[in-house]
């Protein structure tokens, strides 16, 4: 498939130390046209930011390793790029925007040098410090902060300002594809209605690709065209939205994430939650690695992961949907 | 003056007047809790929403009074606390408890489960010897969901989820009647919130607890109480039973609020969501007049001069039973009625 922007196969991540490994990351595949945004969904723990810090080449030199699988970026495999040729693609061609904007920031330089530093290090039109200037005005305006603010300093501005900021330093070289780690969850409602749908505005404007992290179905619903839903380093379920939100198939995962969520709409008196926890990512089960949480179990979900089945665009990895009506097994 | 009370409940368990909490900084004078009237009914559950910095945890610090209040009352049971000595006080604190955002920070990391579970009730000596109260402990600890092999396991061993269920075990050792709840699920994944929202539920419904529910997060707070409050800038601005606030909200801040909750629902994709611009204005020495003014697309010349006054309003449902008011000059006419 040439069409894709970013296309991950197979992937697998690991965290070694002495002590033990961190499976957090297994085999996971999905891919992005261009001008698409995806949804990763997931609890705390599911291997959302791992796989985000993977496509960065970001992980944790001394215990992250990566132990199968590719990543390929516009026609390049980015984990067979040198460290130099990756510098150049990280920040330029893909960013990223961090969750908690108060320490993603230089408390000593001021927000223009910020923005201005990442064009710098990309001048690749030999943009003159004249240029460079004029363009932070630009990204600034388009993020709805005024210009005459360029000199002050992080710690002058508002959390939901300085969130701002990160997305103009992250759009500041117009990349291909953004990757953005929750980027309202340390946010108030309003602030994170508006920059969400700063967001929406900008990605429709440059036809940039997104990468969505969250942990909020909510804002999936509102910005993601397709959606990946994440449990203990695995994609369980995969889709358009519309097969997420309207389907009535669902990996028992999901249903219990939906489940969850109290409704605004109706009045129900009790949530229906999943029992127990996330398994210890150091020791996943044999099978299923969602079996013991399970409501549906069955006896082979303890023994045998289970395949992928398909249905059109909609993709679940679970046990129940072997030999049901419209589900295709997928070959490996 | 005169006075409505909800039909129900004669007294209400709790209650504050006027109630202001005012902090001296550099430049002034921090305006944190500004002039609340808040009743809650025995067995009820007040939720309290509103922004960072809106004053809400403040407003349930004041009302324990781990906070001195600077002005105002707060009644329990119509009797006011703030007059209490220290020895009638501690007495009181039994029957108040909090659970805190964040599990972690408000345990104690060198003590065991089972020890901090105790120690409350060890400082008020509610049962004799050790023995006795390591048994309600353990008691304690089937209540809230706890497993009796963690009694011996420190907090840094367990997850968010188990932490909080530390917090609330330690909450009910002293069977207090009224519990703060600050914000005791944000900390925690959904699955696991959904856990801790439904045993919070089933508690109160075998103890008669009354809680007060701060939080920011708007699903929550309609999924759990009975009455909510939306503060903004130290001030109530609109006060009405929990469907109703939902069904008919009145306040621009409310509405804006409201609409700002992204929905998991891909019909509510093109919803016009109603954004407020800028951010919450500085609560150190606040001028008269409405606060939210500046934010608001309705404002009028008036609301910059005159603080408006929070006031009874027609209910949507028209029972009688429920209230609700409002702070905003959009609706003085009301029924006229004085606040609370």
């Amino acid at each position: 498939m040439t069409d894709h922007l970013i296309s991950i196969q197979n992937l697998s991540v690991e965290y070694r130390s002495d002590i033990e490994t961190v499976y957090a990351v297994n085999n996971i595949t999905f891919s992005l046209k261009k001008g698409e945004t995806f949804g990763l969904v997931g609890e705390t723990g599911a291997g959302k930011t791992t796989t985000a810090l993977t496509i960065m080449r970001l992980l944790p030199e001394q215990t992250g390793r990566i132990t199968g699988g590719s990543i390929d970026f516009d026609g390049r495999s980015l984990l067979d790029l040198p460290e130099s040729e990756m510098r150049s693609i990280r920040g330029e061609q893909i960013s990223m925007i961090f969750q908690d904007p108060m320490t993603s920031l230089n408390p000593v330089m001021s927000v223009e040098e910020q923005i201005a530093e990442a064009m710098e290090l990309h001048n690749r039109d030999n943009k003159t410090p004249e240029d460079i200037r004029k363009r932070v005005d630009e990204v600034l305006l388009m993020v709805g902060i005024p210009p005459s603010r360029k000199h002050d300093y992080p710690h002058q501005f508002s959390g939901g300002m300085k969130q701002r900021v990160v997305i103009a330093m992250a759009l500041a070289c117009e990349p291909q594809l953004l990757i953005a780690d929750e980027p309202t969850t340390a946010l108030d409602v309003t602030i994170q209605a508006q920059v969400i749908s700063m967001i929406r505005k900008l990605r429709d404007r440059l036809g940039t690709a997104m990468i969505m992290i969250t942990h909020d179905l909510g804002i999936v619903a509102q910005t993601c065209d397709n959606v990946a839903v994440m449990y203990a380093g695995e994609i369980i379920e995969m889709g358009t939205a519309e097969d997420i939100y309207l389907s009535s198939d669902h990996h028992p995962y999901t249903t219990g994430l939906f489940g969850s969520i109290p409704n605004l709409r109706s009045k129900t008196s009790r949530l229906t939650p999943i029992a127990g926890l996330m398994p210890d990512p150091t020791h996943l089960p044999e099978g299923c690695n969602f079996s013991p949480r399970c409501p549906l179990k069955m006896e082979i979900c303890d023994r045998q992961p289970p395949c992928i089945y398909r249905n059109g665009t909609h993709l679940i990895s679970c046990h129940l949907f072997e030999g049901r009506e419209n589900w295709r097994k997928e070959e490996a | 003056m005169k006075r409505t009370e909800p039909t129900t409940n004669a007294v209400p368990l709790l209650e504050t007047r006027n109630l202001k909490k005012y902090f001296k900084v550099r430049e002034g004078m921090l305006h944190a809790v500004d002039d609340v009237n808040i009743s809650i009914p025995v067995k009820k559950t007040l939720g309290v929403v509103g922004e960072s910095g809106c004053g809400k945890s403040t407003l349930g610090r004041t009302i324990l009074r781990l906070l001195d209040a600077t002005e105002g009352r707060i009644l329990f049971k119509g009797e006011d606390i703030l007059k209490y000595k220290h020895r009638k006080m501690q007495e009181m604190r039994k029957k108040m408890q909090i659970i805190f955002q964040d599990p972690y920070s408000s345990i104690n990391p060198r003590m065991s489960v089972a020890e901090i579970i105790a120690e409350f009730m060890l400082v008020h000596r509610t049962h004799r010897g050790k023995m006795a109260t390591f048994q309600r402990a353990a008691e304690l600890m089937d209540t809230v969901g706890l497993a009796r092999r963690y009694a011996g396991v420190y907090p840094h061993e367990l997850d968010g989820g188990r932490r909080q269920r530390i917090g609330i075990a330690r909450a009910l050792s002293l069977d207090p009647e009224f519990i703060v709840c600050d914000e005791p699920v944000s900390a925690l994944d959904v699955s696991i919130q959904a856990q801790i929202l439904n045993l919070l539920m089933d508690i109160q419904e075998d103890r008669g607890l009354t809680y007060m529910f701060i939080t920011h997060d708007l699903s929550v707070v309609k999924h759990i109480s009975d009455e909510i409050v939306v503060m903004y800038l130290g001030q109530c601005v609109e006060h009405a039973s929990s469907d109703e606030l939902f069904a008919n909200p009145m306040h621009p801040y409310t509405k804006a609020l409201l609409s700002a909750i992204p929905e998991p629902d891909i019909s509510m994709r093109n919803k016009e969501i109603k954004i407020i611009k800028g951010e919450i204005t500085s609560p150190i020495n606040p001028r008269p007049g409405c606060r939210f003014a500046a934010r608001c697309e309705y404002a009028m010349d008036i609301c910059r001069e005159k603080t408006p006054p929070l006031l009874h309003q027609p209910v949507s449902s028209g029972k009688e039973t429920e209230r609700h008011l409002v702070a905003c000059h959009l609706f003085r006419k009301g029924q006229g009625k004085d606040t609370l």
